[in-house]
């Protein structure tokens, strides 16, 4: 008999954190499977969509067998998720009848769910938004042309981050939609998540023992994004997050990097998102939310 | 002014729009140096013209590791030179960052060929090389009158870019790299689309 998990009716980064408690809260018996039920979700953001898929691999990994899902009845989450090829990435982590996917719609996303496993993933990523980001971050987002390029190179640098130093497989997806609540504009949000080894993993091989019994996830994500630090000696390594954050700090957005029990987050003064969170139910890996507003007229 | 010592240059004109990656940076980055050491080349010119998007990391493996040697060692042992051509605007602050975070700099030409130079150096021996890159070729006693110091100061100031890789010596004189690239031997082309 499978253990049912419910996936919260709004699977955004807060739908998430709420998936990610009820997980923690199971027994992670091995050989007893789980059911994630998502039929009563009713709207969905892109860190959700691949949030879902990060909880369902991480708990094929603790039970040994690959979960079951419900998919949503809500027409238009998924008409969104057939859109997004959220059932092709579902394939590789939850268990579903072969054939029961369904087939694409027409893609109005910058980037549907994409797995990132090898460098050749980030290459196909940074081609496939290369015409997609013209017409999205120019046209309906009113960002300046270098920023086309600009979103590539912060894109392959996200996607990276996975393959450097998760040491497991990851997601990125990215959809405009109308931040209506709490901006009243569209913005352009970025997912990216893995399920890998997360910050204190990967940086405490290097930096632990100079932090002793205070090294956690908060203090590596601290160190990686604010000082530039990595898990390599070398010194040209780490600047991937911090052009990133540099990025987004000239576009005015939001970035929130999650790993382990702590989130660390560059709060522009449009959200009050906290800076900081500590405790935070353990999940393992990085989990990336970049929020890019459409410019206004008078930063245009 | 007669040019003693022309150098041979390996070309790397990068066909890939996409230079992105730290596998991607390492391959382009084994080519050149395979190629340069098998034909005994001491310029490698990386020609950027047709790369859409250069990422940070592919910047790190590609440019300022061939500037530095390879893979942390000092290139003392063999003195190399790196030129970096077709720079545009969107090439700078990945390529820039990268050296800065390394406390290198490289002598580059912008697409149109205006010469610049990228990384991190002194206000004093920027000056030096902007003289130089202007000239082409010029002596000590020369450059130190157009800059208006002292032959001693310029000395020291040609030495350190020298010491850098920034300027090459011929002889009496000192060139900018864009200049020893003009009249060098061009003994081998290579072009990379290598995909890591």
């Amino acid at each position: 008999m499978s253990r049912v998990i419910q996936v919260p009716e709004v699977l955004d980064h807060k739908g998430f954190e709420e998936l990610v408690a009820t997980l923690g809260g199971l027994p992670g018996d091995a050989g007893s499977r789980l059911l994630f039920n998502a039929k009563h979700v009713r709207w969905v953001s892109p860190y959700g969509l691949i949030g879902l898929l990060a909880a369902g691999q991480v708990s094929h990994d603790r039970t040994g067998l690959p979960p079951r899902i419900e998919a949503p009845d809500n027409r238009e989450v998924r008409s969104y998720l057939d859109r997004m090829e959220f059932w092709a990435a579902a394939h590789e982590v939850f268990d579903i009848e072969p054939g029961s996917a369904p087939s694409h719609g027409t893609s109005d996303a910058l980037l549907e769910i994409t797995p990132i496993r090898s460098h050749h993933d980030v290459h196909t990523v940074v081609e496939k938004v290369r015409e997609r980001s013209a017409a999205i971050l120019e046209k309906r987002l009113h960002y300046p042309k270098p920023s086309v390029i600009q979103f590539s190179v912060m894109l392959s640098e996200v996607c990276q981050n996975i393959i450097e130093h998760a040491d497991a497989d990851g997601w990125v997806c990215a959809q405009t939609y109308n931040y209506r609540e709490r901006l009243g504009r569209e913005v352009l949000m970025l997912a990216v998540m893995d399920v890998g080894m997360g910050f204190e993993g990967s940086l405490g091989a290097e930096h632990a023992r100079r932090y002793g019994e205070s090294w956690s996830a908060a203090m590596a994500l601290e160190a990686a994004l604010l000082y530039g630090e990595s898990r390599f000696r070398d010194p040209g390594r780490g600047q991937g997050l911090q052009a990133i954050r540099r990025q987004v700090e000239k576009w005015d957005g939001m970035l929130a990097i999650r790993s382990g029990d702590a989130q660390i987050a560059l709060v522009p003064d449009w959200d009050d998102y906290p800076s900081m969170q500590r405790g935070l139910a353990t999940f393992p890996g990085a989990q990336i939310l970049i929020v890019m507003p459409a410019r206004t007229e008078e930063e245009r | 002014m007669s040019h003693e010592n022309s150098p041979a240059i390996a070309v790397a004109s990068l066909y890939q729009p996409n230079l992105v990656t730290r596998q991607t940076g390492r391959a382009v980055r084994d080519g050149i140096e395979r190629l340069m050491s098998e034909r005994g080349d001491t310029i490698a010119v990386i020609d950027l013209r047709d790369v859409a998007v250069i990422d940070f990391s592919c910047a790190d493996e590609v440019v300022a590791k061939l500037v530095m040697g390879s893979d942390g060692e000092t290139a003392d042992s063999v003195p190399r030179f790196v030129l970096v051509r077709g720079i545009r605007e969107h090439h700078l602050d990945p390529v820039e960052g990268a050296l800065r975070r390394r406390g290198l700099a490289v002598s580059a030409e912008r697409i149109g060929g205006e010469p610049v130079l990228l990384g991190e150096v002194e206000p004093e021996a920027l000056a030096a090389w902007r003289m130089l890159a202007a000239c082409g070729r010029v002596r000590t006693d020369e450059l130190a009158r157009r800059l208006g110091v002292d032959p001693g100061s310029c000395d020291s100031l040609l030495a350190g870019l020298l010491r850098r890789r920034l300027v090459r010596r011929d002889g009496d004189a000192f060139e900018s790299l864009a200049f020893s690239a003009s009249v060098a031997r061009r003994s081998s082309d290579c072009t990379s689309r290598a995909n890591g």
